[in-house]
């Protein structure tokens, strides 16, 4: 089983979930979050005076994934999350242990 | 006994002083009734009976009956403006949500209990400052306002002929026999319009003023600063005699109160804003100006909104009756004026920063209010619209000019849309009025009142020297007060309390406890900060980095 994490535009977020639900993904969820890239923010003018805004509003992502799905999903993010302009945001994935389904005890696979 | 007792005891006694010291002077010649205000006694009995006189001559009248009918018609045209008083009264008091509104959304979410705290606070502490001192003040020797039926107790006042300087009746709404239907009508339309000064100042000390402070800043304001001033312009005083006492036009002349409210309300938190002096971060030395943006635009432009409507109330109000038939032409100047402001601020500043700003947009709005509340009555609606442009214009410029040279910390723009725009609304009358308003006389001058373009330059003089004096006292009064009140009471919130929030620090409640609240904008109180020399040595010490206070350039200390 494999963690992917996606850091997305917020206004991405429903070709995002439309594209995993059409990659076969059932569970998903997101979270508002703040950050930055190289980039490092932008500059706006409010009442004339100039402030930095370092950490941008962004969506995060969380999908549990069979090993074999996980190229197929990343694929869908980045097709459905890329506009080409700065500040798209990334995936990042990782091996995962355990997967438990509260309700029924479930384990791994079967929880997923 | 702590503080909060003793202060508890305070308030309780002052409370029971407010009830205690009204029972004086029961029984005079007021009409708390109101059955005796208007009827025989008003302006219109003349004109019913000279038009009886002069009808049909064979049409039997009884004098019984003639005087009844004057009588009725005498009490309805009261009547009428009575209602009109109140209710445009009612829409002012409603410019206080707009207000609350309008800061609270220009400032940051961790203040916006403190904000909205200051707002009713500085509305019940100052009604009841100003029904024990303030209206006597004011109001104590005005002349008697015939629309709504004479106010004929408010004839006590402190100076000589064209030289008056303070009313004496109406303390308490008791004195001098003011417990008088037409005086306390007149009280509630003229209340509202202190409060309108009292929380102009909240703008411009928002985020670090402390609560006592504020408090004692709202007491000055309403006991004697905005009254003072007030009864010079409206209350009879020398600077409404001018045109009296020296011929320069109609003495100041200043309709619904460009000068009397806004002016004196940014002056006096141009004051206030000085003494306090810039919040944490704001400033510093190397030049950088950083911006704080609001946390609700939303607020503030819902907030301008209802101070348009509101303003409704304020200048077709001021007419003390609707039976002033000029009411229309009030109500329309003031709609093209906050819409030419608005729509000025909103083109230049698209021009200069390359996108139209929300807050600038409703302080373009307010300063075409501001600007036309003196003048609305006396020009025509072109000058309405040129006095509104003017206003937005002048609005932008005196923000950039507070905000990025002058280096007052203003964090709302009160200062430039009221003092600034409040002084422009002043010089407007002497200019533009076009000598259509009014029929009678204005403050005892005869003929109606018209400014430089209309022939009349010592109406220009008039209102040059109202704005001057105007200023002197709001500003000089204002820093002195505070001056004295910063020894005895912590005027300013400390370091701590600042970056935390006022919210937690001074009321240990939280206007959105259930958000996280990302402060990025926030400072840190850094060695080269221009709020430093606002704060005490140990305030310096307890938040600064270790090398405050030490030269720029020093070496940090080595902290191991």
């Amino acid at each position: 089983m494999r963690a992917i994490v996606a850091i997305i535009k917020p206004h991405k977020l429903d070709d995002v979930t439309e594209a995993l639900r059409d990659a076969g993904v059932q569970g998903m969820t997101i979270t508002e979050v703040r950050g930055h890239g190289r980039q490092r923010g932008h500059s706006e003018v409010y009442r004339g005076a100039e402030y930095s805004v370092e950490f941008i509003p962004k969506l995060r992502l969380d999908v549990v994934v069979d090993d074999m799905d996980a190229e197929k999903v990343t694929d869908a993010i980045m097709a459905a999350g890329r506009t080409g302009k700065i500040g798209d945001g990334k995936i990042w994935l990782g091996p995962l242990d355990t997967v438990i389904r509260i309700r029924t005890g479930e384990r791994d696979d079967d929880a997923i | 006994m702590s503080t909060g007792k003793k202060l508890f005891a305070l308030t309780l006694v002052v409370l029971i002083a407010l009830i205690a010291v009204g029972q004086f002077g029961h029984g005079g010649s007021g009409d708390p009734g109101g059955t005796k205000t208007s009827a025989y006694s008003t302006p219109t009995k003349g004109s019913v009976n000279d038009d009886l006189a002069t009808g049909p001559k064979n049409v039997p009248v009884s004098q019984v009956g003639v005087n009844k009918l004057a009588n009725e018609t005498g009490h309805l045209r009261v009547s009428i403006n009575f209602t009109w008083l109140l209710i445009t009264g009612f829409l002012v008091l409603f410019m206080q949500v707009g207000f609350a509104f309008l800061v609270t959304g220009l400032t940051r979410a961790k203040n916006a209990g403190h904000m909205m705290m200051m707002n009713i606070a500085a509305f019940a502490v100052a009604l009841l400052v100003y029904y024990v001192v303030g209206f006597a003040f004011q109001f104590g020797g005005v002349a008697p306002i015939a629309n709504i039926g004479n106010t004929a107790p408010l004839n006590g006042i402190f100076g000589h002929g064209t030289a008056g300087v303070i009313g004496l009746h109406g303390f308490f709404l008791q004195s001098g026999n003011s417990y008088d239907v037409g005086v306390v009508a007149f009280f509630l339309f003229q209340v509202v319009f202190m409060e309108t000064a009292g929380y102009i100042i909240i703008g411009a000390i928002a985020e670090r003023v402390s609560f006592a402070g504020f408090l004692v800043a709202e007491v000055a304001l309403a006991a004697v600063i905005y009254p003072v001033y007030g009864m010079w312009v409206w209350g009879g005083g020398w600077l409404a005699q001018l045109g009296n006492s020296i011929g320069w036009g109609h003495g100041a002349v200043d309709f619904a109160g460009s000068g009397v409210v806004h002016a004196t309300g940014g002056w006096i938190a141009l004051a206030l804003a000085m003494i306090l002096g810039p919040r944490i971060g704001k400033y510093r030395r190397d030049g950088s100006v950083r911006a704080f943006p609001g946390h609700n635009l939303g607020y503030a432009v819902i907030g301008t909104l209802i101070l348009l409507f509101g303003w409704m109330g304020f200048n077709p109000g001021s007419t003390f009756g609707s039976t002033d038939l000029r009411i229309s032409i009030v109500a329309v100047n003031t709609l093209l004026s906050a819409c030419a402001g608005a729509v000025a601020a909103m083109a230049w500043t698209n021009a200069k920063w390359g996108k139209p700003d929300i807050s600038m947009t409703c302080n373009g709005m307010l300063a075409g209010l501001v600007a036309i509340t003196a003048p609305c009555a006396f020009v025509a609606p072109w000058a309405a619209v040129l006095i509104g442009i003017v206003a937005g214009f002048l609005v932008c410029y005196s923000v950039q000019f507070l905000d990025s040279r002058a280096r007052v910390d203003d964090p709302c723009g009160a200062i430039s849309v009221h003092g600034v725009c409040g002084v422009w609304g002043l010089l407007a009358v002497g200019l533009f009025a076009d000598g259509t308003y009014p029929a009678a006389g204005w403050n005892g001058v005869a003929g109606p009142v018209k400014g430089l373009f209309y022939g009349d330059v010592g109406q220009l003089g008039a209102q040059m020297i109202d704005i001057v004096v105007g200023f002197i006292w709001a500003w000089g009064m204002a820093w002195i007060i505070f001056s004295l009140a910063k020894r005895f009471v912590k005027v300013r919130v400390s370091p701590e309390v600042e970056l935390e929030g006022t919210d937690a620090g001074e009321f240990g409640q939280v206007c959105y406890p259930d958000f996280v609240q990302v402060t990025e904008t926030d400072a840190r109180l850094q060695d080269d900060d221009l709020a430093l020399p606002y704060l005490t040595a140990e305030e310096q010490v307890g938040v600064a980095p270790a090398h405050v206070g030490q030269p720029v350039g020093a070496a940090p200390h080595d902290t191991g």
